[in-house]
């Protein structure tokens, strides 16, 4: 299974910039799963993926890292990234 | 074919997005990453006029709605070069070519990164160009931050209040070894490193051009914090943007 986890804060502008990004992602891949993670809330999710950027957008395949983007794309780059 | 393709969706393209689609013209903004430019990263801004302590996050949602509520095309694809046709401009991104019959360039600036000697001394620590954007993931870590101007002075003071210590380097120290993150803050660059062949830069890459925004190329122009300028802020670079806008209107009705 093919998961995306986004790390991100309320604080944090590129994080709110990414917001519709990953909304117009899902509505056009729903195969792929997205994860929200509030690094605030989850530190040590955030911790245990080694998150040092955000937003920091990880690609899981059954679980394991593939890919991992920090900082603001768009909706072409995040769907090369995932090779969709 | 775009009567204005303008590269770069910061304040400075934004706006002058509004003032193309308001002269009625085709326009087209091109933007590699998400709109909003570099004040995305501020939480208040104190010396925007009518805004009074408005985020960078809120301030450019409205003007990008201002713009494309007006017309404005926006495509999120980055921009590779620009070649000269005579009569019209190629403009090739990644994925897709664009022609235009004048082209504004508002590529703003991007942080300075580190020098390959401190890059290697970094080796898998994090590197961070903002301590507001970063700076919580590291609470009660041992952090340094690479720099000797005010925004340096800025992210010391920032992290003061988190981290467990805050090293203070400059530009090619060695890095400390305990140190979990690295916040570099020393200078910006120009993001005209695409068009280095096209129009005139100066030393440092920023496009030369005086007030009336004209490149050393007819029927390209340039906005905001990338062109050769002494005060670079959001009004200044709104400002470049109206001014290139008329400018390549009065190309296009000649
Ligand atoms: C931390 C910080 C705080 C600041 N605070 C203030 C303040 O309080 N008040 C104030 O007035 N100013 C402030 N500024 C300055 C202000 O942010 C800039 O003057 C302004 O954002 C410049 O706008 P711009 O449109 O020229 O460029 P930018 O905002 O840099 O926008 C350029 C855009 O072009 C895009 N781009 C670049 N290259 C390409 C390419 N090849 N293809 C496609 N797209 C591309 C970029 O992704 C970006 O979105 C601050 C700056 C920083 C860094």
């Amino acid at each position: 299974m093919i998961e995306l986890i986004d790390f991100y804060a309320d604080w944090c502008g590129p994080c709110q910039m990414m917001k519709p990004v990953l909304e117009d992602f899902e509505a056009k891949h729903p195969e792929v799963k997205v994860t929200k993670v509030n690094v605030d809330d989850e530190e040590e999710l955030a911790e245990r993926y080694n998150v040092s950027g955000i937003p920091c957008l990880v690609l899981l395949n059954d679980g394991k890292e593939v890919a991992r983007n920090v900082g603001a794309i768009s909706v072409k780059k995040l769907e090369k990234m995932i090779g969709v | 074919m775009y009567d204005i393709v303008i590269i770069g969706a910061g304040i400075a393209g934004l706006t002058a997005a509004i003032y193309g689609c308001r002269a009625n013209k085709k326009v087209l903004v091109l933007e590699g990453k998400v709109y909003g430019g570099q004040i995305i990263n501020t939480f208040e801004i104190e010396n925007w006029p009518g805004g009074y302590k408005i985020s960078g996050v809120d301030l450019m949602k409205k003007i990008y709605g201002q713009a494309t509520d007006l017309g404005a095309e926006v495509e999120f694809d980055e921009v590779l070069k620009i070649v000269d046709h005579g009569d019209y401009k190629e403009i090739v991104c990644e994925d897709e070519k664009y022609q235009a019959k004048t082209v504004i360039l508002a590529t703003g600036t991007d942080p300075r990164k580190l020098s390959e000697k401190q890059a290697k001394d970094a080796g898998k620590r994090a590197i961070s160009y903002c301590a507001t954007c970063d700076g919580a993931l590291f609470k009660n870590k041992p952090v340094v931050v690479v720099g000797s101007g005010n925004t340096a002075k800025h992210e010391i003071k920032y992290l003061e209040n988190i981290a467990s210590k805050v090293y203070h380097i400059h530009h090619d120290d060695p890095i400390p070894e305990d140190a979990v993150a690295i916040f570099v803050a020393i200078g910006r660059i120009p993001g005209t490193d695409f068009v280095r062949d096209f129009v005139k830069l100066d030393s440092e890459g920023y496009v030369v051009a005086g007030e009336d925004c004209k490149t050393s190329r007819d029927g390209v122009f340039v906005a905001g914090d990338c062109r050769t300028k002494d005060t670079r802020q959001l009004v200044t670079a709104a400002a470049d943007g109206a001014v290139a806008a008329e400018m390549a209107i009065k190309y296009l009705n000649k």
